[in-house]
């Protein structure tokens, strides 16, 4: 019996195919295969990722005059926006709604064609996209959006801007010098609509020129940026109340580009990351610039004061929102062109600054309904598809006074008279604001 | 023949050791599985359900022309399709790729083994001096061709389609650009390439799982059952941290080649995504198959 047993293992060993060793050394090699690819996946981005380069060391107000003072006229490259605001998706949706609902009375001809650049780049305040951008000077820009299957593209040259919507074959046609503060207008040191910078520049800028007092900047070091050596800015609000932590700005060694745009709040999350992964000085293709109406392509013709119009109304629509952390020291110097669209107010100054504004009961409702102290709750009207008071009710949380949106950077306090309070702030710094305790 | 090499090698022909190696030995086993592949009806019907899609997906475009719908909704390229009939590739594709491509895949992957050992065939081919690993490199190579084919086979069907039904001429692409139908021609072959190796990390995952069992029918829905999934998970945010490993997560990234200029970016990950599944399924597969014991 034993005998036997022995034989039959040894058979067992000498038949091809069937040895455990082999099995194992073949089960092994499977293994080593996963071992190694994933061993590589995570090495090569810590390889990449090189020392920091040598620079000479700069003070910070030299960076940020490097910045300023950049004369880089020309550039193309790719960008990745990563933004985390923690907002609700429900909030968005309804507020790229209410934009095109602002954007219509604002111009009579735009009747919220799906190419309007106000609607569509609120799309950039969720998650992550990204953008091709060129430009070759003050007068010619595009920036492509790169959508899930679909396409997105904004140019502006000379007098002639286009919005192009691949995925309804639709187009908006601007005649005109665009109108301060318009998204293509990307190199002018301008609140682009959504107030989402769409390149490092225009984001850099609003940090650096919005800073002066209430700010400390720094150089952090040095790093590199889409191949590029650049310099490390530290951005940090001296007030306290401020829900923005830092902002960290990686401006261009040699020609003072900012790079790229990280902000971080308080609660240590990055809230917005805004970076170059390619970028190139040289002047784009003079065709990247030229754009003929797609062959049957719906066209929304707009003529710029008109637009120009729509986007202060979309301005103040979207302040009302609070949606972005740099707005509220900026949204100061558009005060002014902001309070004839809904009644905006801007309460402190700074990091610490407060938007209010009087909510609209629907956002449908005549202009002349909306506006008006006190008549949000008259005004109510049950059945509207859409009624901005309920939303924030169902969205927000309960606090003294009113009730609480919060996200990682914004928060918007709705009190109960229809009063809506927004700022990178705490809690109790609206409150303060809204006079409620 | 093989008693001449087995003269020259001056040793008696030994059933176990390994056989000589030769590039034509390889290509007449290929042949063998292409024919096997193709000839079968249920191959012929696969390809045959491929190509009606686009004609479907033409059709109903084409009857809708008339109400065009705004916003959003719906196939991706569909408002493009109805300018150009070109563009009802790239439609198809975009339908075809998350469900019915992978599906004939998976059934003609997952059978290729399990199939033949669960008929019995396998036990002759492995008698036959062929050696396991050239025998699954053949089986491989033919999967990878059956996906060429089947992505084939939706493309050309929808562009005899989009011929029929829609204008041709020159194409907007995605970024508002406008090219001369050559270009979109060849981008559009490209753009059928790219689909069709996107498939290639599929193949290995379905070779894979048809060595581990001896019936045909688990292996495919295995592998079918195995994509959905795959497709499911790949829809939740909450588990970003994996999305980019899944094979299917740049599968659609093809429509960045539809912008002027081209934006690689994911396609190359999605290569490189196949190129890895590639790897270690293919090793697993080789792993087992070469240590298994054939009984059937």
């Amino acid at each position: 019996m034993t005998d036997e047993t022995v034989t039959g293992e040894q058979l067992e060993e000498g038949v091809p195919y069937r040895s455990r060793r082999r099995t194992l050394v073949r089960a092994g090699v499977p293994v080593a295969v996963a071992a190694v690819i994933a061993a590589g996946v995570g090495l090569v981005p810590a390889l990449a990722a090189d020392s920091p380069p040598d620079l000479p060391a700069l003070s910070a107000e030299q960076v940020v005059a490097k910045a300023l003072g950049s004369d880089a006229q020309s550039l193309s490259g790719t960008v990745s926006v990563s933004t985390d605001l923690g907002l609700p998706s429900q909030l968005l949706g309804a507020a790229a709604g209410g934009l095109g609902a602002a954007a219509g009375r604002g111009g009579d001809q735009g009747k919220g064609s799906s190419a309007d650049p106000q609607s569509k780049l609120l799309g950039l305040l969720g998650g992550d996209q990204t953008l091709r951008v060129a430009v070759d000077g003050p007068d010619r820009q595009r920036v492509d959006l790169l959508e899930n299957m679909a396409g997105y593209t904004l140019v502006h040259n000379g007098d002639q801007s286009w919005a192009w919507d691949s995925s309804t074959n639709s187009a908006v046609h601007l005649t005109g010098r665009p109108a301060a503060g318009h998204p293509e207008a990307s190199k002018a040191p301008k609140t682009p609509l959504t107030g989402v910078p769409t390149t490092p520049q225009e984001a850099a800028r609003q940090f650096l020129t919005a800073s002066a007092g209430t700010t400390s900047v720094a150089v952090s070091g040095t790093a590199n940026v889409a191949g590029q050596k650049a310099y490390q800015l530290s951005v940090k609000p001296t007030q306290s109340g401020s829900t923005v932590a830092e902002v960290r700005i990686a401006v261009a060694a040699d020609n003072g580009v900012p790079l790229s745009v990280v902000v971080k709040s308080t609660d240590g999350s990055t809230v917005l990351d805004v970076h170059f992964t390619d970028v190139s000085f040289a002047k784009p293709a003079a065709k990247t610039f030229d754009f003929a109406v797609p062959k049957g392509a719906k066209v929304t013709e707009q003529k710029a004061d008109e637009a120009g119009k729509g986007a202060e109304a979309a301005k103040g629509a979207e302040a009302a929102k609070g949606a972005e952390a740099a707005k509220g020291a900026e949204a100061g110097s558009h005060q002014g062109d902001a309070k004839d669209h809904g009644g905006v107010n801007v309460i402190g100054e700074g990091w610490t600054a407060v938007v209010s504004t009087q909510l609209p009961s629907a956002v449908e409702a005549p202009a002349g309904d909306a506006q008006g102290k006190g008549d949000g709750k008259q005004g109510k009207r049950h059945g509207q598809p859409l009624n901005p008071q309920a939303l924030v009710k169902s969205l927000g949380k309960q606090v003294g006074g009113g009730t609480l949106i919060s996200t990682k950077v914004v928060n918007v306090l709705l009190t109960d008279d229809g009063r809506v309070f927004a700022g990178a702030v705490t809690l109790p710094v609206l409150q303060h604001a809204a006079g409620v305790n | 023949m093989s008693q001449a090499e087995a003269s020259q090698a001056g040793a008696p022909p030994v059933v176990t050791g390994r056989r000589p190696q030769s590039a034509s030995g390889f290509l007449s086993l290929f042949r063998n599985e292409l024919h096997l592949t193709f000839r079968r009806m249920r191959t012929k019907v696969l390809l045959g359900i491929l190509a009606v899609l686009p004609v479907l997906i033409g059709v109903v475009v084409k009857l809708n022309t008339d109400s065009p719908h705004e916003g959003g909704g719906g196939p991706s390229f569909i408002a493009q399709t109805t300018q150009n009939g070109l563009f009802l590739v790239f439609t198809a594709l975009a339908v075809a790729l998350p469900v019915f491509l992978p599906m004939t895949v998976g059934v003609v992957a997952g059978d290729s083994v399990a199939g033949e050992a669960a008929t019995g065939t396998l036990r002759y081919l492995l008698v036959a001096p062929a050696g396991r690993t050239r025998l699954l490199a053949a089986k491989f190579t033919a999967g990878l061709v059956f996906c060429l084919a089947a992505t084939a086979a939706v493309a050309v069907a929808a562009l005899a389609t989009g011929a029929a039904l829609f204008p041709l001429g020159e194409v907007t692409l995605i970024s508002g650009d406008t090219i001369g139908f050559a270009d979109a021609l060849l981008r559009a072959v490209l753009v059928a390439g790219v689909v069709a190796v996107s498939l290639a990390g599929l193949v290995a995952i379905g070779l894979f799982v048809s060595t581990l069992t001896g019936s045909g029918i688990a292996a495919m829905a295995a592998t079918v059952g195995l994509v959905i999934t795959v497709q499911i998970l790949d829809a939740f945010p909450q588990l970003d941290a994996i999305r980019p490993f899944l094979f299917t997560h740049y599968w659609l990234s093809f429509a960045d080649l539809l912008r002027a200029p081209m934006y690689w970016d994911g396609v190359w990950k999605d290569l490189g995504l196949q190129a890895a599944y590639v790897a270690v399924f293919g090793s697993a597969a080789w792993s087992r198959f070469t240590s298994r014991d054939i009984s059937a």
